[in-house]
């Protein structure tokens, strides 16, 4: 940054608060509510409810990535990891309505089984489904950060290792003997907490909690952002010697980090799966991971708004692309990428100040008040 | 005589059989100002790494404390205990957060909350405030406080990372080449900084610059580093003096003929 | 060369009488015989008789071509419609004693074709199981001895021990003692018996585990504990050397997987050591090398016709034969490598040189990059697996002490020697490696010196893709060719890389063998730690559960052991030690 550029104030907070309140009224009220009045159809509230999962896989890279600049390739397998601890209690809620009429899942009676394998038997219960969505993908990345952390594994390093983790999940979950489904993983869920998923008013229900829980957690990553704790995390992301030789434990900062990002992914995970109805071992591969990032750096990485806005933007992109464009929507996806990382680093939501700077360039004497 | 605050014995230190380090004896009292000079070369940061925390010796012993009975073996701990224990250090370079504003700078090297949660739940109290202000003063950055840090000079910055380390307030400066990229009168403001520090914290400084070296080591000692070794400590007219500190630094330099 | 063979065999073999007549002759016999159990024992004096002419007969006797033929006023003739139809649906006729074709044609439809039971099928068979025992072909011959072996027909010992008697060859000689033992197993003499076991015992024989565990149990039941003694002693002998052939046959494959991914991390390793690049597309390089072998073959043969975008491109062949076919791939390695070298300097020119020192961006438009090009190769020649064919002096095994040695890990490995050998001298005696190493100590102190480091990073990645085109190469000759090839090696040789340190030849040859090693190894042996595993508190029985898939429980161990390794050495094997703040 040359050191000629005159100081810009940052820009004042009411336009994240105009962002998040028109968001907050457009997610939670208007989209059911045209969708319950027939005016969108259900398809497309679950496909953004889909979206708004998405975002916070999203928000969970941007908060290691953007915010304390550890790319890691393992948000995805702690969302689907999430995905998995919710689809195992949706999978005992099918009973014996399965294809076999038997008390066990389906997959189960496949591979021969004519009871339920012992760790199967909580999950009948909501809450310890959910008790389970936080806390494997937090033990998990608790362990492997605190590890990785520990030894100052930082850079590329952590990326690859990372990456080399969220493989070696999807191994484990493609093999049969896992008992968590095998390739096809879970799917055919029939109710949730006694309410029929395949109703409307259902997923209605399900896109409300979504847009609820995403707003709880821009609001707390808004408030963590203006908290000591996040100017100690992004100046980890911008000088980590000199945070450490200030006497702040980084690798304690960065596993709190980790963890939180885990378990942001593993909400995001846990409510994809009743909303989409399958989750299976390719949702947990380092390839999803990196999608993920796409949306970020597509969004604009280290803003709040900016990965929210990717993941919709390119979701979106990718329910039309697959369809209209099948065999060119990786080349597209691709081409994408590298052309954010090389031409528009700060991503989408820098676009309009990049093109008003432009404007400026080219109009010189117009507004001498900002130009200088 | 007091016991020294800092204790370097018989400290030695290889790097793929580059000796750095090679039996330093070093010893630092409380409240003294001693500067360090040496040419490139003669393990000057690697002196600050060992203090540090950053590596650990091959051999030798480095204790802090002027009690003998309650002092720390610094080889033992890494980098966050011994800053936490009162040495703060000044890089080369300098290094501040970029992104941050000089204001936050000073705000995240203030003396107090360190931990995870502490700093979760941390409110900055007008003591803080004040002291933080001071500084500002001090550095003389109270108008660009809330500038990017980035966006300042070369000495700009320099100045906040001293700023920096003294919001620390540490017991120990270890200051690496703080004039360089400055003006001469920005420079010759630094050494006066430097100098009203001393007693209040001792320091140890580093430089290159015989002009700055001569200004604050009026009182002081100087030490001289080569190759590794200690090659001769004392007032700074008698190591300028010392034929051999001539020979292999300062009539090969320019500085000294300065 | 045959008949004086035939002669030796038959005075030495005792059955002067059978082969004083022709085995036309008999088949004739035994085609006109009234009842079936006759034509039995007429064929049964074929055994162990090698004449070419048996397997046309007994195969058309079998598929209904042999047929009787009713001439007016004479004996039925056998004979063998062979040749076109005509008009009328007749064919040539030949009596199959003389081998001379009749005046009439005739036609199939008319006659009555020679009948087989299920039972005279199976004696055809063994007939022919052991004309084979004499055959020409080594790798038939080696095949029929074992199969007899394998089958345990006492009445077959005479033909085994007649061959024994001439065979030559030391490795049929070895085997037919080996089949020999294996049939008297089933000998109802106890001291035949013991001395099979013996000899068993003497060979190592890993083929005989399951027939001596029969002989186990039989004389267990029957109490002869003598008998069970010796065989339990070769079983013994016989597992001591299995242990010994597994542990060297995981051994070669370790070398030989610990090869490849030193070929595909030492192109990583060396631009990110130089450069500070992660390459995610350096799979598509190594898939990029792979196809052009695949293209390079089909040039030799009979050329390629693909349609990538829907444009039709086709590739004219060279229709070569024989040894200038198989010598396809010895262009195709230097093709592969060029290609991928290219492909690399596009991708440097292209993108990567705008994103130096910035290491986490090159990683995602890398990433990008690898999208397209997965996405291009499958658009070009589709997404499933193509073949590639090993050429003749790759395919098949070497035995070294019952080690099956294939050729083309053979060859993996000694190449890769010369790679690393040749990749070493490069750097350390030629200018341009001079040069690499120069930028890559200090780039910005190189350039000041006059190094165009520009150039310098073009040539060094040229080469880090290149070498992965020559993985490619490689992995062409031992698994499929397909799109996504190269992403089943680069999570590994990130592993290499990660362990070896950057940008050090020698870390990368260590961590990449001891990777592969250890992939292999726990491959290998986690099913016998998986009852083992089981003790271990709280998650025993789900490791025990893991541990009997051993490929995917070898990967995910490897993964714990480089993360627990890093915690000892956290920036690898070798890594450089800087004294610089970051």
């Amino acid at each position: 940054m040359a050191s000629s550029e005159k100081y810009v104030p940052p820009a004042p907070l009411s336009d994240t608060t105009v962002a998040l309140l028109v968001f907050t009224v457009g997610a939670v009220l208007i989209m059911p509510t045209l969708d319950s009045f027939g005016v969108i159809d259900h398809f497309t509230l679950n496909l953004w409810g889909k979206y708004l999962c998405y975002a916070l896989l999203a928000l969970s890279v941007n908060l290691l990535w953007g915010g304390t600049g550890l790319l890691s390739l393992g948000q995805a397998l702690f969302f689907a990891l999430g995905g998995y601890m919710h689809g195992m209690y949706l999978m005992r809620m099918i009973g014996d309505q399965g294809q076999y009429h038997k008390p066990l899942p389906d997959f189960l009676v496949f591979l021969g089984w004519t009871e339920l394998p012992g760790f199967w038997k909580p999950f009948e219960h909501f809450s310890f489904a959910m008790l389970m969505v936080f806390l494997l993908p937090g033990v998990i990345a608790g362990i492997f950060g605190w590890l990785a952390f520990r030894s100052r594994i930082k850079g590329v390093y952590f990326s690859i290792l990372t990456q080399a983790l969220t493989y070696a999940g999807a191994l484990i979950f493609f093999r049969n003997n896992t008992l968590m489904g095998g390739n096809n993983g879970f799917t055919d869920f029939k109710s949730e907490l006694g309410f029929a998923l395949r109703e409307p008013s259902t997923q209605r229900g399900l896109f409300i909690a979504t847009a609820v829980v995403l707003i709880g957690v821009v609001v707390f990553l808004r408030w963590l952002e203006g908290t000591k704790f996040g100017l100690v995390q992004r100046a980890i992301r911008d000088g980590e010697n000199r945070t450490l030789f200030s006497g702040y434990a980084t690798p304690t900062f960065k596993l709190f980090l980790f963890v939180l990002a885990a378990l942001i992914a593993a909400i995001g995970g846990a409510l994809y799966v009743p909303q989409v109805g399958i989750i299976n071992p390719s949702d947990m591969t380092p390839e999803k991971s990196l999608e993920a990032i796409v949306w970020v750096a597509v969004g604009g990485r280290g803003t709040l708004f900016g990965p929210i806005l990717g993941a919709v933007f390119v979701n979106m992109l990718k329910s039309y692309a697959t369809r209209a464009i099948p065999d060119l929507w990786l080349i597209l996806l691709g081409g994408l990428f590298l052309l954010v990382v090389l031409f528009l680093p700060g991503g989408l939501i820098s676009l309009p100040a990049k093109l008003r700077a432009l404007w400026q360039r080219f109009r010189p004497n117009s507004n001498p008040v900002n130009a200088a | 005589m007091a016991h020294p605050l800092l204790t370097v014995e018989d400290v030695s230190k290889t790097y793929d059989g580059f000796k750095a380090i090679t039996n330093l004896n070093f010893y630092l009292f409380e409240g003294e100002l001693r500067t360090v000079i040496g040419p490139n070369g003669a393990g000057k940061s690697t002196f600050f790494d060992l203090l540090t925390g950053r590596t650990q010796p091959d051999k030798g012993k480095i204790e802090f404390g002027t009690d003998p009975a309650d002092s720390y073996d610094l080889t033992k701990l890494d980098e966050v205990a011994i800053n936490r224990l009162g040495i703060g250090r000044k890089f080369q370079t300098p290094s501040v957060y970029a992104e941050h504003t000089v204001r936050e700078n000073l705000v995240l090297s203030i003396r107090g909350t360190r931990g995870v949660f502490a700093t979760l739940f941390h409110k900055l109290g007008s003591r803080e405030n004040d002291r933080i202000d001071e500084l500002l003063k001090l550095i003389r950055l109270e108008a660009k406080g809330e500038w990017k840090a980035g966006l300042l000079a070369h000495g700009e910055k320099q100045w906040l990372e001293i700023g920096m380390l003294l919001a620390q307030e540490p017991r120990v400066l270890l200051v690496d080449e703080p004039a360089a990229g400055m003006t001469d009168e920005e420079t010759h403001r630094t050494g006066e900084l430097l100098l009203s520090l001393a007693g209040k914290h001792s320091l140890v400084v580093v430089e290159h610059d015989m002009t700055f070296v001569k200004q604050i080591a009026t009182n002081g000692r100087v030490t001289v580093l080569h190759q590794g070794a200690l090659l001769c400590e004392g007032k700074f007219d008698d190591v300028q003096a010392d034929p051999r500190v001539r020979e292999v630094y300062l009539g090969r330099g320019k500085h000294g003929t300065r | 060369m045959r008949k004086p063979f035939f002669i030796i065999l038959a005075l030495l073999g005792g059955f002067v009488a059978a082969f004083a007549e022709a085995p036309q002759a008999i088949i004739a016999r035994a085609a006109v015989a009234k009842s079936e159990k006759t034509q039995g024992e007429i064929l049964t004096e074929l055994m162990g008789n090698a004449d070419d002419s048996i397997l046309p007969l007994l195969d058309a006797w079998r598929k209904d071509r042999l047929f009787l033929y009713d001439a007016p006023g004479m004996p039925p003739v056998v004979v063998l419609l062979q040749g076109a139809k005509d008009a009328k649906g007749a064919q040539q006729a030949s009596d199959i004693l003389t081998g001379k074709s009749l005046a009439v044609r005739l036609v199939a439809d008319d006659l009555n074709a020679v009948p087989h039971s299920a039972n005279l099928r199976r004696i055809m068979k063994a007939v022919l199981d052991l004309t084979d025992l004499s055959s020409a072909n080594p790798a038939k011959k080696l095949g029929a001895i074992a199969a007899i072996g394998q089958g345990q027909q006492i009445e077959k010992l005479p033909a085994l021990e007649k061959r024994l008697a001439v065979e030559t060859d030391p490795q049929a000689l070895k085997a037919l003692r080996e089949a020999l033992a294996l049939v008297r197993l089933r000998s109802s003499d106890a001291t035949i018996k013991l001395s099979a076991l013996k000899e068993l015992e003497a060979q190592q024989s890993l083929a005989s585990t399951d027939f001596i565990k029969t002989v186990i149990k039989d004389a267990t039941a029957a109490k002869d504990d003598k008998l069970v003694a010796a065989a339990r002693s070769a079983l013994q002998a016989v597992e001591r050397h299995r242990t010994v052939v597994d542990f060297g046959g995981t051994l070669f494959r370790s070398l030989s997987l610990g090869s490849i991914l030193i070929i595909v991390a030492l192109g990583l390793a060396i631009t990110f050591g130089l450069m500070g690049v992660i390459n995610m597309a350096h799979g598509e390089m190594i898939a990029i090398g792979a196809y052009t072998t695949y293209v390079v073959q089909n040039v030799f043969a009979n050329g390629l016709a693909l349609s990538p975008f829907g444009f039709s491109l086709s590739l004219p062949g060279l229709h070569t034969t024989g040894w200038w076919r198989e010598s396809y791939f010895l262009f195709a390695l230097p093709l592969s490598f060029l290609v991928a070298a290219a492909a690399g300097i596009l991708l440097e020119r292209s993108v990567i040189r705008f994103l130096y020192r910035r290491p986490l961006e090159s990683l995602l438009a890398t990433w990008g990059v690898s999208l397209l090009l997965q996405q291009l190769l499958r658009l070009t020649f589709g997404a499933n697996n193509v073949q590639v064919g090993s050429p003749a002096y790759l395919s098949g095994n070497w035995v070294v002490a019952d080690i099956l040695l294939g050729w083309n890990r053979v060859f993996v490995i000694g190449f890769a020697t010369l790679i690393v050998i040749g990749v070493w001298l490069v750097l350390t005696r030629t200018s341009v490696g001079l040069l690499i190493r120069s930028v890559t100590q200090n780039r910005s102190m190189a350039a000041c010196m006059g190094v165009r480091t520009e150039r310098v990073n073009m040539l060094t990645f040229a080469l880090g893709s290149g070498l992965a085109g020559l993985a490619g190469a490689f992995l062409s000759q031992i698994g499929n060719v397909g799109p996504s090839l190269g992403q089943s090696y680069v999570v590994d040789s990130f592993m290499v890389v990660v362990v070896g340190g950057v940008g050090d030849l020698i870390g990368t040859v260590i961590s990449g063998l001891g990777i592969g090693s250890f992939d292999q190894f726990t491959q290998q042996y986690s099913p016998t730690v998986a009852g083992a595993l089981a003790n271990v508190p709280f998650v025993g029985g789900a490791l025990q559960n893991l541990a009997q898939d051993s490929a995917v429980f070898g990967k995910i161990l490897v993964l714990c052991v480089i993360i627990l390794f890093l915690q000892w050495r956290p920036s690898g094997l070798f890594a450089a030690r800087s004294r610089s703040l970051d």
